[in-house]
């Protein structure tokens, strides 16, 4: 039995170096082979690389290599003049609305971990959130918008602590003030590239969800029909529970950890992973509780739907869920008429 | 079926107001107990059910708790649709939030039904040093506006059943002389498909299945 498990330990311990070398080999291109990159990203990216691997991805770091440290330079500098403006005046001279929101949302923020719950850390999300703001009138800062810069945060903070250190419990003011502000300048860039492929998903009337939601009520009916009929026999919307998984990106269903696996994933899926890809993960969510859902009547569902049981979810549910969804998505993405036909 | 599901009446009731003002606690102090502190925001809506005696009869609050930030408002006021009653919150140590509570009654002209019951809620009450907003203030714009109006604290519990309590007696008042005054079978105050309110036992005892 031991020696079983010795050996399956092994086994798994030699596929992860192998993982870990493939990356290695691939980012240390002078110029990054991003296809290739992004094929071995979809799997999971390992946690040492992922700072890397994702500012590349979204497009932050250069592929060239020669570019990089350049790049950065300037983007850090830009941020920085950013804040320097936005925050010249101090408090007063905030547009009040924009930042009271920040300012009451940003303690709510993981109220349960530790690592945001520190003055630091609040404060470095507070000017992210007000500068990403106001550079986008369009939609301004929205709720849930906090959730989504998380992420980003908690892995660039990774590359600066000894790879052992739990996150969620680190102490944050035993970094040096210029390594937060890097953390804190790369955080903003990458959230901003992030939002600006989900960007009508916080203007007026939030058309962008309002779309994803259309289509995940369009997939359920094509791919579990049964649990489409319940659905509408109970006359639950699918607007009272999968509003909140498209504003959030599923942030408020999965721990941050979890959250983080599904984003190489998403950041692999070229461009769409954050809209389209996404839509594909949440029905295959969804899907997954089809049988228990069946057997409850409106209230029930909504209640089950808003606190949805995955708090012992490990990465292999993540991995789980996202080959489902590729699934559906390689089955129904391209083509239209074949879903329109099967009804 | 379980005991408390057998109801003789069900509301809906919707929770509006600015952001941060206790909604979201108001909601779980009643339905559940609970206070929390470090509550996330809520985003879209949240739902939570509690039932209550009024004349030995059994009503059930259905509670929809919305997201308070105006660029949610085009979303939440799809919620209105079939609510019976709302309960619109303010802060009474953030003037503001009470300022705002014209434009929420708009909102709720402009989305709610018309016969809906509305109850001015100044939480946080708690926070007495803090106190930005006098009570007879509010007291006098609630007369104004046929709003009912109480003070109630999610954090102390102080007046968080009595609220739930009164305008869920309130709402079974106007219905249940509505019912006398149509003699109607069943009566629907609003189109909702949700809500039916039917003053007898048989046909309101569909609840749920448990599981």
């Amino acid at each position: 039995m031991t020696d079983t498990k010795t050996a399956r330990d092994l086994l798994d311990m030699n596929t992860k170096m192998s993982r870990f070398e493939k990356f290695r080999r691939v980012l240390s291109e002078p110029n990054v082979d991003m296809r290739e990159l992004r094929k071995l990203s979809w799997s999971g990216i390992p946690e040492e690389l992922r700072p890397m691997a994702w500012q590349l991805l979204m497009g932050y770091l250069p592929c060239n290599s020669e570019r990089r440290e350049q790049t950065l330079a300037r983007k850090r500098k830009e941020y920085a003049e950013c804040v320097a403006q936005a925050f010249a005046r101090g408090e007063a001279g905030l547009d009040q609305t924009i930042w009271h929101q920040i300012h009451i949302d940003v303690p709510r923020t993981h109220p349960h971990i530790q690592l945001y719950q520190q003055t630091a850390t609040q404060e470095a999300l507070e000017r992210i959130l007000y500068c990403w703001a106001i550079r986008h009138p369009a939609s301004g800062y929205v709720q849930g918008i906090n959730d989504l810069l998380t992420p980003f945060f908690q892995v660039f903070l990774s590359s600066y602590v000894s790879v052992d250190t739990d996150l969620e419990e680190f102490d944050i003011g035993e970094l040096p003030e210029e390594v937060l502000t890097v953390i804190e300048a790369d955080s903003f860039w990458c959230m901003t590239k992030l939002l600006d492929g989900i960007q009508d998903n916080y203007t007026h009337g939030q058309p962008g969800i309002q779309r994803q939601i259309g289509r995940l009520r369009e997939l359920i009916g094509r791919i579990d029909a049964p649990l489409a009929q319940h659905l509408e026999s109970e006359s639950v919307e699918y607007i009272q529970f999968s509003f909140r998984w498209m504003n959030c990106l599923l942030m408020r269903e999965l721990s941050l950890r979890n959250v983080v696996r599904m984003w190489d994933t998403y950041l692999a899926e070229e461009s769409d992973g954050f809209s389209d890809f996404h839509v594909y993960v949440c029905a295959a969510f969804l899907i997954k509780w089809s049988a228990t859902l069946r057997k409850m009547d409106f209230q029930d569902m909504i209640t089950f739907l808003q606190s949805v049981p995955t708090a012992t979810w490990t990465d292999r549910d993540v991995e789980m869920l996202l080959s489902e969804a590729f699934m559906w998505k390689t089955l129904f993405h391209n083509a239209p008429g074949h879903l329109a036909h099967r009804k | 079926m379980s005991k408390d599901d057998e109801y003789d009446f069900l509301f809906k009731v919707v929770l509006i107001g600015d952001s941060g003002v206790g909604k979201s606690n108001l909601l779980s102090r009643f339905t559940r107990n609970e206070f929390n502190l470090e509550s996330k925001s809520t985003i879209g809506v949240e739902f939570a059910t509690r039932s209550i005696q009024v004349d030995n009869k059994i009503i059930k609050a259905q509670i929809w708790d919305t997201a308070g930030q105006e660029r949610y408002r085009a979303i939440t006021s799809a919620y209105y649709r079939g609510a019976v009653g709302a309960l619109l919150v303010y802060d009474i140590a953030k003037h503001v939030t009470y300022e705002n509570v014209n434009r929420w009654l708009k909102e709720l002209r402009d989305h709610a039904d018309n016969n809906i019951v509305i109850m001015l809620v100044g939480n946080k009450s708690d926070l007495r040093h803090l106190r930005a907003v006098p009570t007879e203030d509010a007291k006098q714009f609630a007369e104004e506006n046929h709003l009912s109006f109480i003070e109630t604290s999610a954090l102390d519990a102080s007046n968080v059943e009595l609220a739930f309590q009164n305008i869920l007696t309130e709402i079974y008042r106007i219905v249940s002389r509505k019912a006398l005054d149509t003699s109607s079978d069943v009566i629907k105050p609003t189109d909702g498909q949700k809500i039916t309110v039917s003053p007898n036992q048989e046909d309101a005892n569909k609840g749920g299945k448990c599981c």
